[in-house]
């Protein structure tokens, strides 16, 4: 018997993890949920978004699911045409940015949606969406930041690696550039901090259990549609970008540096896509073959 | 709260914080003598705007001056002119200005026209002044790779600025001079010496102390200019097993600081509690403080303050318990951006012309140990401009006879609230009714009707202190139904 494929979106994955570390972070850690950002954050994206996408097409979208079929043919409750992937980069701005006014969350999100648009090239926009929100939106106004410390360091590396074991199970997305900027990283901050300095080893874990990596590299860094196409291509651009990370902590002393580092090396990606061809990036409903499980039933129960 | 209470408080405060050895904070206090010591809280100042920093290190110093020496690690070789000699008066009024506060309010017998208006605050009597058992050392000279920068006398002090080339160098140079370094230490010596930092070495002289009145030492501010901004405690942690205290009052133009490699964490504030806490505020504190640290992993700074204290803006407090610093604080205190004094030319080389009327004040509080604590903390200024405030709530019943509709209605609402109360101290400090030395000498209290006495209440309710964990299984079971639609069958084609 064939054994049973289920198909799910790749961007579920991402919502349903990323609720959940929020719903941990609000609930178990008692952050002060800041519930207008919320709101604003995914409303705001979501209008942004239906109106950019209408503008685009000239025409006005139906909200039901009719219409979203023809584009993706997943027939999700949320319309993926123009809802998905946006509100996927609206969680991104729940979880990592905070800011003291409400315009200042709307602000981010209308920069986060229409840097899909404005930012082309090859008919494909090069900054991640969040990425681009969250740099510009802190950059630009004085009323916004980043707590990389809100996570605490506890729970971090279990959820490290139950976010890296459902991928590698599921398969829902790829794991050379989370992995490889993940270990350049990591190696890094290891040598340095433990070969050349000489601190003990948990001083080094410590660096390394921060909920902001964990979400930098396995829900930001890993957007298929803004990294290099090719294989090659995406690896070096990781490391890249993790070395001048690394760069920036251990000798500037600056926070948060991935997410300025990635935005910094957008613009390359078209570059490593004009020199390592390959096949752009579509969302599909990837097929999830759970053929382990059933090898794993057929072992036990025969 | 009269001076006896007060001083009763500081004493229950005191005798509830228990930290076992001779601690140091920025750098560490170092023994001739093995000093085991209780209750040692240090307090510390930054200021910070850029990458100018000032730090002020309050110096809670009381025995002979020639036993007291002080090392501390700082990025830079400093100047003369950035070490500094403040008063100590400083620390108590930010202290007295910021610490967590009770607030009372009276309840108005609905039978009775008569109202009480009365809103005090009170604070428990936090007196941080404790004995530092410290080292002597003779002043000697270089040599096993250390390198004396710099050596300055400021104040009553004689201060050294050390670079050295290796550890067990700069540890021998130590030791040799008298300096019993702590046990802790060693293992990070390396780590700064390689990270580039130099050693602020600090004795006290004895020919300028005899001109200074009193018996006391006075806390030192230094500044200098680097990218980091952080607090060296692993220097201070002597001990795997104690935990040491320290408290950070943080100035910034933009708003709060908070840690960025440790989570920052507020108490739960504005919370009712039962009356009887009135009379031992400062027990219930310290409670509070420990069971929270317990509960939230420990590896925590824990916000007690913060608001916006620019002079421009009146109201600095909610209720206030002290006087504001002022601006003549403010700037003793190292905030140099308020200083607008157009007559001084003495910092005539100084081009910044850095004035702002700004100023948002932090108050953190870490409670920290080597196992939990395996980094230096390190800050980040954030705009984040909110204000907070650890306030507690007791509210006295209204007296009288309640035969009215309206006060039955009331006896029931106030038998509720005394078991809220009841609910929300067990919450806060993990200990519930029975584990309190309840001291009934408020006449308010001797007059509660039976069946809202606080004992009846929780002789009726369980204990009760445990995170309540069912809104996050029930938010993580709905998700997981939400993910079960995501997935669609499809034929393999």
């Amino acid at each position: 018997m064939p054994p049973k494929a289920f198909a799910i979106d790749p961007r579920y994955f991402q919502v349903i993890f990323q609720s959940f570390f929020l719903c941990y972070g609000i609930l178990y850690l008692q952050w002060e949920a800041d519930w207008q950002h919320y709101i604003i954050s995914v409303g705001g994206c979501l209008l942004f978004s239906y109106a950019a996408e209408s503008i685009k097409r000239k025409e006005f979208l139906q909200l039901a699911r009719e219409k979203s079929k023809a584009k993706s043919g997943n027939e999700g409750w949320i319309p993926s045409s123009w809802g998905f992937s946006v509100l996927i980069s609206a969680m991104s701005l729940c979880l990592l940015l905070k800011v003291n006014y409400w315009y200042i969350s709307l602000l981010a999100a209308f920069i986060t949606v229409t840097s899909k648009y404005i930012f082309r090239f090859d008919h494909k926009h090069f900054f991640n969406p969040s990425a681009i929100g969250i740099v510009a939106t802190v950059f630009l106004t004085r009323d916004a930041w980043l707590s990389p410390g809100q996570w605490g360091s506890n729970a971090v590396i279990f959820f490290a690696v139950i976010t890296l074991g459902t991928i590698v199970v599921t398969r829902v997305q790829k794991l050379d550039v989370s992995l490889s900027f993940l270990f350049t990283f990591v190696g890094l901050l290891y040598w340095r901090q433990v070969f050349i300095l000489g601190w003990p080893i948990d001083h080094f874990l410590h660096s390394v259990s921060t909920g902001s990596l964990l979400l930098f590299t396995f829900f930001m860094i890993s957007d298929p549609k803004t990294s290099p196409n090719h294989p090659m291509a995406r690896i070096i651009w990781a490391v890249l970008i993790a070395v001048i990370s690394f760069y920036l902590t251990a000798f500037k002393w600056k926070y948060n540096t991935s997410i300025w580092v990635l935005v910094a090396a957008a613009p390359l990606v078209p570059v490593l896509n004009k020199l390592f061809i390959a096949k752009d990036f579509h969302w599909n409903p990837s097929m999830i073959s759970l053929r382990f499980i059933s090898k794993f039933k057929t072992i036990v129960m025969k | 709260m009269n001076a006896f209470t007060k001083k009763l408080a500081a004493l229950i405060i005191l005798t509830g914080m228990i930290i076992h050895e001779a601690a140091a904070f920025c750098g560490f206090y170092v023994s001739k003598a093995d000093g085991t010591l209780k209750n040692k809280t240090s307090q510390v100042i930054l200021v910070r705007d850029g990458n100018r920093n000032v730090v002020t290190m309050y110096n809670d110093f009381k025995g002979n001056p020639k036993d007291f020496a002080m090392v501390v690690p700082v990025p830079v070789v400093l100047n003369n002119r950035d070490i500094k000699v403040v008063d100590q008066q400083i620390f108590m009024t930010l202290n007295d200005y910021s610490k967590p506060r009770l607030v009372e309010y009276y309840d108005q017998n609905p039978c009775n026209q008569y109202q009480y208006d009365k809103l005090e605050g009170k604070v428990p009597g936090l007196s941080l002044s404790e004995v530092v058992v410290t080292g002597y050392g003779a002043q000697r000279k270089k040599d096993l790779g250390v390198k004396i920068e710099a050596k300055y006398l400021v104040g009553e002090y004689d201060i050294l600025i050390l670079s050295a080339k290796e550890s067990s160098g700069l540890k021998t140079w130590l030791e040799e001079n008298g300096y019993k370094i702590p046990a802790g230490a060693d293992e990070v010596l390396a780590p700064y010496i390689k990270s580039n930092l130099k050693f602020f070495v600090v004795k006290v002289n004895e020919e300028e102390k005899k001109k200074l009145p009193g018996n006391f030492l006075r806390p030192l501010q230094i500044s200098f200019t680097s990218p980091k901004f952080m607090l060296p405690i692993r220097l201070g942690m002597a001990n795997a097993d104690g935990d040491q205290d320290m408290i950070v009052y943080a100035f910034t133009k933009k708003g709060r600081i908070e840690t960025v490699n440790y989570r920052t964490f507020s108490l739960p504030s504005s919370k009712n509690v039962p009356l009887f806490v009135k009379n031992n505020f400062g027990n219930f504190y310290t409670n509070l403080f420990q069971h929270q640290w317990d509960k939230e992993g420990k590896a925590i700074a824990i916000l007690e303050y913060a608001w916006d204290v620019s002079p421009k803006n009146f109201v600095k407090c909610d209720p206030c318990v002290a006087t504001a610093p002022s601006v003549q604080d403010l700037v003793q205190a190292g905030v140099w951006w308020l200083n607008r004094d157009w007559t001084d030319y003495s910092d005539a080389d100084n081009e910044e012309e850095d004035y702002s009327d700004n100023v948002y004040f932090t108050r953190l509080h870490v409670r920290y140990n080597r196992t939990k604590f395996p980094q230096d903390l390190m800050f980040q200024v954030t705009p984040n401009k909110e204000n907070y405030q650890a306030r507690y709530i007791v509210t006295h019943p209204a007296n009288g006879n309640f035969d009215c509709e309206a006060g039955k209605k009331y006896l029931k609402e106030l038998k509720q609230r005394c078991t809220d109360e009841i609910t929300m101290l067990a919450y806060l400090t993990g200990k519930g009714y029975s584990d309190w030395d309840v001291v009934v000498n408020d006449e308010g209290e001797k007059i509660m009707p039976a069946e809202a006495a606080y004992e009846t209440v929780s002789n009726g309710m369980g204990k009760n202190s445990r995170r309540n964990n069912t809104l996050l299984f029930a938010t993580i079971g709905f998700m997981g139904m939400i993910s079960v639609l995501g997935f669609r069958k499809r034929k393999i084609k």
